[in-house]
């Protein structure tokens, strides 16, 4: 049985002065209905782009996909005409962008924003997807939805705006809804609120969710598998308990490690030395080598290939070769 | 023993555009009356969302914001009282590092040069002098002396902030104040910073007044901690007392809506204690408790009767019901 949603192996470069850099590379995952993918990883890891190429986003030039495959119900999305993936768009995939005020249109009021996706997507008149623009309004959590419907992006607060998104987002009952750090802009509790309802929603649609993040309290509360991502790569992926509980990678152990939580009197954090290097640097091995503590020879010159050795799936020659 | 910082019913106000000609101008009360002690040698954290003034009391107690009233003890001496002069011989003793250590780098001076001009600003030593001190500082905070030439864009973010701090200690300061200082930086890159500022404060005696609005994050940098809402100071104490036990519903609130790797999905969480809404404006706050409209604890008396600080079990919490949460 294949996943709802299911990347194969997908490679995306970009063209820069450094030449063309590889932003994704042999990039699998999959998800879904009913279940919370976790995306996480620093800054550039290539999360966004990871999104941005199931949603047939990616701006290409300087972007191509330049292999692999992206597959939605076993539908080939690669290649696929462009009427096709604007169907797609916003029907059986929606998306969640960091900053909504980004994504809304400053001009028009928000309840004509969210009927205009409905009428792309369903067959009903503006007054019926007005309507509904409504009731999904309410159903987000919007206090006086028939008022605020009439208000424009700006007179909103910017977890309103959040819900605002999440109600277009969901208004044609998106299969598979991607949020790309949803809540960084927000407060903690409004944070709250948003993961509240995204939950609320997949139990009331059984939606498949990505939730990309860099927060690991925020996978750990929402996510049942998570994929860890270095430098355009897979490293490790597995359930969130999984992950957690027991890190393979270097790199994931490190990043574990070195979150101040709440509930620990830790004297020093655990560090990662060094930062990720840039793309146009990564060379024939590793790219964390250069930062572990695990690193021989043949790190530096051998990709590691994602493969479960023992207890789950990571790309790490020292894993492997059952040294680490 | 006198504590370094003292502030006492800081105030601030700043004036708003008038919306019509004859109209009254607005005023907004970031910053309500909000009492503090930092002890020397201690990092005392202040907490609270967005807009809820801890920028403000920061910039107010290092007199780069004015105060519309309240005192700001220095070592006992009021920073408000103090002439231009005065003020300028104790910035020395005052310094700060931002967010965003990008922005506040001149792009086209060298970094020696950048770490070097508060003492070029306060005439302190001879340039030779100076700039040893500035090789010090660079080994103090974990740069190589090969990167004195460079430039700010040559920099990664985490050694924009290394150099940000290193600036920041050229004057031998007794008081750092942090105001968000690791946010911007991915978490390896926060805990490499995180260590830097805990071994410095241990090496140099030197005090924080660090904001944060990562709960982790202070309670593994602070000693005390205060907690703000809508311009006041709701709860505050020892971190291991407020982390712990909080008293006032909205650090509960806080608290459980910080994400956390001990709640797990496979483990059924549900968030248990839930708030709604948004805060309310600052410009016209409601007349009794600021966090009345979203608390699950509020009675009549909430929205009438402000609450004042006072000590509960363990911290101080301005609140009519303070307590455990019934969770
Ligand atoms: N238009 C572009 N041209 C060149 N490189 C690009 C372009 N867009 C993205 N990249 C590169 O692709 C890599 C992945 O970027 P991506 O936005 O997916 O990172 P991310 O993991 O989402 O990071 P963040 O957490 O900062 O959002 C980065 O190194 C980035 O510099
Ligand atoms: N120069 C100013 N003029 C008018 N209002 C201001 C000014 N500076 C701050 N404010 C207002 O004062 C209040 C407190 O702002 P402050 O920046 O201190 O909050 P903060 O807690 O630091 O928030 P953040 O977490 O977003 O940095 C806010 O309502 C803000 O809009
Ligand atoms: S004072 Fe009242 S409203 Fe405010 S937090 Fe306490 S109980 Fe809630
Ligand atoms: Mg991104
Ligand atoms: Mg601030």
């Amino acid at each position: 049985m294949s996943a709802l949603l299911e990347i194969d192996d997908l490679r995306v470069t970009f063209g820069t002065r450094y030449g063309e850099v590889t932003a994704l590379d042999s990039v699998s995952l999959h998800v879904d209905a009913g279940e919370t993918l976790g995306v996480v990883g620093e800054s550039g890891c290539g999360k966004s782009i990871t999104a941005l190429s199931v949603m047939g986003l990616i701006p290409q030039p300087p972007g191509k996909i330049a292999g692999g495959s992206i597959r939605l119900n076993g539908e080939e999305l690669i290649g696929a005409n462009p009427a096709r993936l604007r169907g797609l768009r916003g029907g059986d995939v929606a998306m969640i962008f960091q900053e909504p005020m980004t994504s809304l249109n400053p001009v028009f009021t928000v309840g004509d924003q969210i009927a205009e996706a409905i009428m792309l997507h369903q067959n009903v008149d503006k007054a019926q997807a007005l309507k509904d623009a409504i009731a999904l309004l309410d159903r987000v959590g919007i206090p006086s939805p028939d008022a605020r419907a009439r208000d424009y992006p700006h007179q909103l607060s910017g977890g309103m705006r959040q819900r605002v998104m999440i109600a277009m987002a969901v208004s044609c009952r998106p299969k598979v809804l991607i949020a790309d750090e949803p809540t960084t802009a927000l407060d903690v509790t409004v944070q709250a609120q948003i993961f509240d309802l995204l939950n609320e929603i997949q139990r009331d649609f059984g939606a498949a969710i990505v939730l990309i993040t860099h927060d690991m309290g925020a996978i750990s509360e929402m996510a049942d598998r998570v994929a860890v991502m270095y430098a355009g790569r897979v490293i490790e992926e597995a359930s969130a308990d999984d992950v957690l509980d027991y890190p393979q990678h270097p790199y994931a152990r490190g990043l574990i490690d070195c979150i101040p939580a709440l509930g620990r009197d830790d004297h020093r954090l655990a560090e990662i030395p060094g930062v990720v290097p840039p793309l146009h640097l990564l060379g024939a091995g590793c790219a964390f080598a250069e930062r572990c503590a695990h690193k021989q020879d043949r790190c530096g010159l051998e990709k590691p290939l994602l493969a479960a050795h023992g207890h789950h799936p990571v790309a790490c020659h020292g894993i492997e070769e059952g040294r680490i | 023993m006198t504590a370094l910082l003292d502030v006492r019913d800081l105030t601030v106000r700043f004036a708003l555009p008038k919306p019509s000609f004859f109209a009254e101008r607005p005023h907004l009360e970031a910053v309500r009356q909000v009492s503090f002690t930092l002890e020397a040698g201690h990092a005392l954290g202040i907490v609270g969302e967005s807009g809820s003034g801890k920028t403000t009391t920061a910039m107010a107690a290092i007199r780069l914001t004015r105060a519309a009233g309240g005192q700001v003890l220095f070592e006992g001496q009021d920073l408000l009282d103090l002439d231009d002069e005065q003020m300028r011989q104790r910035r020395r003793d005052v310094q700060l590092i931002f967010q965003d250590p990008y922005s506040s780098l001149n792009p086209r001076a060298r970094v020696v040069d950048i770490v070097r001009e508060p003492m070029d600003l306060m005439e302190i030593g001879t340039p030779e002098e100076r700039l040893e001190r500035v090789r010090e500082l660079f080994a103090l905070v974990g740069l190589r002396p090969d990167q004195l030439n460079l430039f700010p864009h040559q920099f990664s973010g985490g050694q924009r902030q290394r150099i940000s701090i290193a600036r920041a200690l050229t004057t031998n300061p007794k008081l750092l104040v942090c105001d968000e200082p690791v946010s911007a930086l991915d978490v390896a890159i926060q805990a490499q910073i995180l260590n830097l500022l805990a071994e410095l404060k241990e090496k140099l005696g030197l005090s924080y007044l660090f904001i944060s609005h990562d709960l982790g994050v202070v309670r593994h940098v602070c000693d005390d901690v205060a907690v703000m809402y809508l311009g006041k100071i709701v709860e505050s104490g020892p971190v291991q007392a407020l982390f712990e036990a909080p008293q006032h519903p909205y650090t509960q609130a806080l608290l459980a809506a910080a994400p956390s790797l001990a709640r797990r999905k496979s483990k059924g969480y549900v968030r248990p204690l839930k708030v709604s809404g948004d805060p309310p404006s600052p410009i016209n706050p409601p007349p009794g408790c600021a966090f009345a409209d979203r608390c699950p604890k509020a009675q009549d008396v909430c929205r009438q009767t402000p609450p004042v600080l006072q000590p509960v079990a363990g911290t101080q919490a301005a609140c009519h019901f303070p307590g455990p949460a019934d969770v």
